[in-house]
């Protein structure tokens, strides 16, 4: 009975321990450390050399090192110092550094998914625009501007983007296709469909359509499919102009189904997660590969080379229309957002090594030709050195053109919705585990639960 | 970790100077003599005692008081420009059904593995005492996974039930038995199957604990059963599986909170699927600190970890009692 009670006691304690850590932290203090105006700016003297820190994610570090290389050729008196991240880590190390007064001079922005978590420590642009030529606007695509500035809470422009992606596109091994005596890029998903059983019949061994499983991507996918019925029906949804069980939502979630239940698509590729999926392709193992724009690269020669990837030609297409009466879309935004944070003390120097990779033909000759970005230079072609074939230059050209086209904002409503409620959703819509009706009234009354505001 | 008889209860030896007598006033000069001893005890223990208690103090006071502060405001993982939340996020995350969903799979997940400890574990570990051939071998199977990092043991184990050229599908297949191939990650119920395969594989713990204890059991009683003409499977079940009450304790205590820890074991195996199905309070809360759309939620999953802190504790209350109970 002693024993009993102790046990009572110590729990009551521990409980009484947590509730009070709660209750005494609520009374503390619920603010965060406010921004700064700016650091104050370093004197360099004539001929004295500056080291800029840069963080990034993006480009790949060996591409980025001949950008820095190329930069400090022209620039002798400015040198990089450049740390490059994973892509996800960085989303978690650079709110981290910035809010904790770490001295960045250039950091890499996710434009989508970063802006807002991190633009209360960078300078506006209109901040250092002196320091970039007069006529800089004109030099970036306005679209991608456009979106760099909207997606900031107070719809200020903080980064300048090197470039845009878009989702989904399909990429296609050529060789294979040609063995199945598949001649075109399939357009529809009728086309799809019968290439599908023709790369079943030919060659059994390989998967005829690979894409990611993994959650996210699913929403990426289906957006596209939705778009297909209207451009703007992923915008819509967002900004609640349209309901999330309204036709043409249903119709968009019966044809994206259709894509599983009719095999076009695979539920068995459901278990796979991205890496798996670029790797069966990039192994000769798929014959299509459903991916975002920023896989380009694998329609460069050069780059398979240097990557060991055992493909011998690659072509790409916008996602087949699945829609009846739809037309080809993609979700777009712009990407690879270059910002200065308030903690830079060499804002020149970093607005000039901005400028050299966003608005110079050389700098951009360094990053762009990896194909990761559609550049938003002005003018700016993809040397023809990189897309060696036929079908890898008109697939680059069809991606151009559809991401150019814009659709819906890529990312652009940051929102938990998505990953708490649709992304789950949608593998079960697309294992047929619940019906289109049901997910899309299930989704409508998540959304006006109120438990997902837009952030 | 033994309820062996030759193992002396802490404090005993101050008991045991207690003796009874008819006589109030003896009695009470005793204990005051016993409560003088415990006092000059009590110092050197607190001397050694105190750095780690420093340490630890230092860590959970921290720990709470972030916990408890972030769990009141709406914060990004920038930590600045924090605005007060109240309530809110303890009331969201206490309606979200996949909340509760990541607890009961909490503590589904740890019932069966302590099921299948207090069976197979009891079994392998009596059965390997028992001196069978190979049985550093054996040791060695059942232990590895165990001693390999969680995340690499459910990576490899997350590649073998990919559903299109996983191993575990191939090899059904390749055995004639490929009506048994699943999605594994895709059927709520070829999911849970999945997690307890994996859960199994991790008995090698278990088996240390019981085969620890059995080395302090009085084989006499063994011998005299023998002698009795008690059957091997008498010996199990009658014998010695009461004689080890106090390694079984260890064992559903010690699976009971470690389940609150399993983190790495489904994140990187099934990651919650299907949509959410497999998902414990760990990947939960990961979820929401880094959601593959939209911002971390810090708040909320500051408040999601103190509701899981306080059903943790709730779960090894509860457990305590109930097993004090019994004894």
């Amino acid at each position: 009975m002693d024993n009993e009670a102790r046990a009572r006691r110590w729990l009551a304690v521990a409980v009484a321990a947590a509730a009070m850590t709660v209750a005494v932290a609520a009374c503390g203090n619920s603010g965060g450390v406010g921004g700064s105006s700016g650091a104050a700016q370093a004197a360099a003297g004539s001929g004295q050399t500056v080291t800029l820190n840069y963080w990034t994610w993006f480009p790949a570090q060996s591409t980025l090192q001949k950008s820095i290389d190329a930069f400090e050729k022209a620039n002798p008196t400015i040198k990089i110092n450049l740390r490059e991240f994973t892509n996800t880590s960085y989303q978690t190390e650079l709110p981290l550094a910035l809010g904790g007064g770490q001295a960045l001079d250039i950091v890499g922005v996710q434009v989508a998914a970063m802006t807002n978590s991190v633009r209360k420590d960078l300078r506006p642009v209109s901040d250092w625009a002196a320091d970039l030529p007069s006529n800089w606007q004109s030099q970036i695509n306005p679209s991608m501007l456009s979106q760099a500035q909207k997606i900031s809470q107070d719809n200020k422009l903080y980064d300048i983007p090197m470039g845009s992606i878009g989702s989904a596109f399909l990429y296609s091994n050529q060789a294979l296709l040609a063995k199945a005596g598949i001649t075109a890029e399939p357009t529809t998903s009728g086309q799809l469909a019968a290439d599908v059983a023709k790369i079943k019949q030919a060659e059994p061994g390989v998967t005829p359509v690979t894409f990611s499983g993994e959650s996210w991507w699913q929403d990426e996918v289906f957006f596209t499919v939705a778009d297909q019925i209207d451009t703007k029906l992923s915008d819509e949804l967002y900004t609640g102009k349209i309901a999330w069980n309204s036709p043409k939502m249903v119709q968009a979630l019966t044809a994206y189904q259709k894509l599983f239940s009719s095999g076009t698509l695979s539920t068995g590729t459901l278990s796979l997660k991205e890496a798996d999926a670029d790797e069966a392709f990039n192994s000769g193992k798929a014959a299509f590969l459903l991916e975002g724009s920023w896989d380009s690269s694998v329609l460069s020669s050069a780059y398979r080379k240097a990557n060991g990837i055992a493909v011998a030609d690659v072509g790409a297409s916008y996602f087949p229309v699945s829609a009846p009466g739809g037309s080809p879309a993609a979700r777009t935004y712009a990407e690879g957002g270059l910002a200065i944070p308030k903690n830079s003390r060499h804002v020149a120097q970093a607005a000039k090594f901005i400028q050299f990779m966003t608005m110079t033909q050389q700098g951009e000759s360094t990053w762009a030709p990896d194909l990761v970005l559609v550049p938003s230079l002005t003018g700016y072609t993809v040397p023809t050195s990189v897309l060696t074939s036929t079908a890898a230059q008109s697939g680059y050209a069809t991606i151009q053109r559809t991401i150019d086209a814009g659709g819906s904002g890529r990312g652009e409503y940051p929102t938990n919705f998505t990953s708490d409620v649709l992304d789950n959703s949608l593998l079960q819509v697309a294992r047929g585990q619940i019906s289109p009706q049901a997910e899309a009234a299930k989704l409508q009354a998540a959304w006006a639960s109120g438990r997902y505001p837009l952030q | 970790m033994s309820s062996n008889t030759h193992m002396v209860r802490p404090g005993a030896l101050l008991e045991a100077a207690r003796p009874a007598g008819p006589s109030a006033e003896p009695s009470r000069r005793r204990s005051a003599a016993v409560r003088r001893l415990r006092r000059r005890a009590l110092i050197p223990a607190l001397i050694f005692l105190t750095p780690m208690l420093a340490l630890y103090g230092v860590y959970y006071v921290y720990a709470f008081v972030f916990l408890g502060q972030t769990s009141r405001e709406n914060v990004d993982l920038s930590f600045s420009g924090a605005t007060a939340a109240g309530w809110r996020n303890f009331q969201l995350v206490l309606t979200d059904p996949l909340f509760w969903k990541s607890i009961e799979n909490n503590l589904l997940f740890a019932a069966v593995q302590i099921v299948v400890a207090l069976t197979l574990g009891f079994f392998l570990g009596v059965s390997l005492s028992s001196g069978v051939r190979f049985r550093r071998f054996f040791y060695i199977a059942f232990l590895l996974p165990s001693l390999v990092p969680l995340s690499l043991f459910a990576t490899v184990f997350g590649q073998m039930i990919q559903t299109n050229g996983g191993a575990l599908n191939q090899a059904l297949h390749d055995v004639g038995l490929g009506a048994l191939a699943q999605d594994w990650t895709g059927n709520p119920a070829a999911a849970y199957v999945a997690v307890f395969i994996l859960l199994t594989y991790l008995i090698g713990l278990p088996i240390m604990y019981y085969t620890a204890d059995l080395t302090t059991v009085n084989t006499s009683v063994l011998e005299a059963a023998q002698i009795d003409g008690a059957s091997s499977g008498q010996m199990y079940r009658l014998i010695l599986f009461p004689m080890l009450r106090g390694t079984h304790k260890t064992v559903i205590l010690s699976v009971l909170l470690g389940s609150f820890r399993w983190f790495e074991l489904i994140y990187f195996s099934t990651n919650g699927q299907p949509s959410g199905g497999t998902s414990i309070a760990g990947t939960y809360i990961y979820g929401q600190m880094f959601p593959s759309t939209g911002s971390a939620q810090i708040g909320y999953a500051s408040a999601a970890s103190v509701i899981v802190l306080l059903i943790a504790i709730a779960v090894s209350g509860v457990n305590i009692l109930v097993q004090r109970r019994r004894g």
